[in-house]
């Protein structure tokens, strides 16, 4: 039981972990059919969760759909920032993003992006939880108060 | 949140835009922000932060002023 008591508070709270700890695990978001099989829930009763979720602003949709976009930090989606790490590759949807996975994976690993504006190939790396390359400026275009009015361009 | 080679870049990829510059911090920033947002993401445990929590993990950081402000 959750602890506002719900059982549907209990889903959500099992389909979050689960969400976070597969992208985790193997790199890749998974889909509302792999979070129903996994946790032996029907189908519905998923997409109820991830709309729960999307509304508390745990996870992001894609628009008109119940397809998980973002588990921030991971990306359901390729994007440009690229972290290898644990032997994997794993999608994040922004620079900080990127950086919280290697956070959230507390793992040695490189994030690998472009600079916007040239183009040109830029890396983070993380060994023993210390940056050590750390080159380039990371730029916040959306004042905070605003990122969720646009999350996709934030 | 990009990662640009230099301020010069930010500058110009902002003007190309007709964007205002927004806030700049050092990919240590970064990192510092990363661990205190998602380190704990995979705790059961987890909640989302209150906009009183993010701002202080925001000051943590050296970043205050409007632009990190939550409040309306």
């Amino acid at each position: 039981m959750s602890a506002d008591g719900s059982t549907a508070g209990a889903v959500d709270r099992r389909v979050r972990l689960f969400v976070f700890g597969r992208a985790a695990e193997i790199g890749t978001v998974p889909t509302l059919d792999e979070i129903a099989s996994a946790l032996g829930e029907p189908s519905d009763a998923v997409t109820a969760s991830l709309q729960h979720l999307a509304a508390g602003r745990v996870i992001v949709l894609a628009p008109g759909t119940t397809d998980i976009w973002m588990a921030n930090p991971f990306s359901a989606v390729p994007t440009d920032f690229r972290i290898e790490a644990r032997g994997r590759s794993y999608f994040g949807n922004c620079v900080w993003d990127g950086l919280g996975v290697l956070a959230l994976l507390d793992a040695d690993g490189v994030l690998r992006t472009h600079c916007p504006d040239c183009g040109e190939p830029l890396e983070l790396a993380v060994r023993g939880r210390r940056l050590v390359e750390a080159t380039g400026e990371i730029h916040f275009a959306v004042p905070a108060a605003r990122w969720w009015e646009d999350i996709g361009f934030t | 949140m990009l990662l640009f080679r230099s301020e010069e870049h930010v500058a110009r990829w902002c003007a190309q835009r007709g964007l205002a510059r927004g806030a700049t911090l050092t990919p240590a920033q970064g990192w510092e922000l990363a661990r205190a947002w998602y380190a704990d993401k995979l705790s059961p445990d987890w909640r989302r932060k209150t906009p009183a929590e993010a701002e202080a993990v925001f000051r943590s950081i050296g970043l205050e002023g409007a632009f990190w402000s939550l409040r309306p």
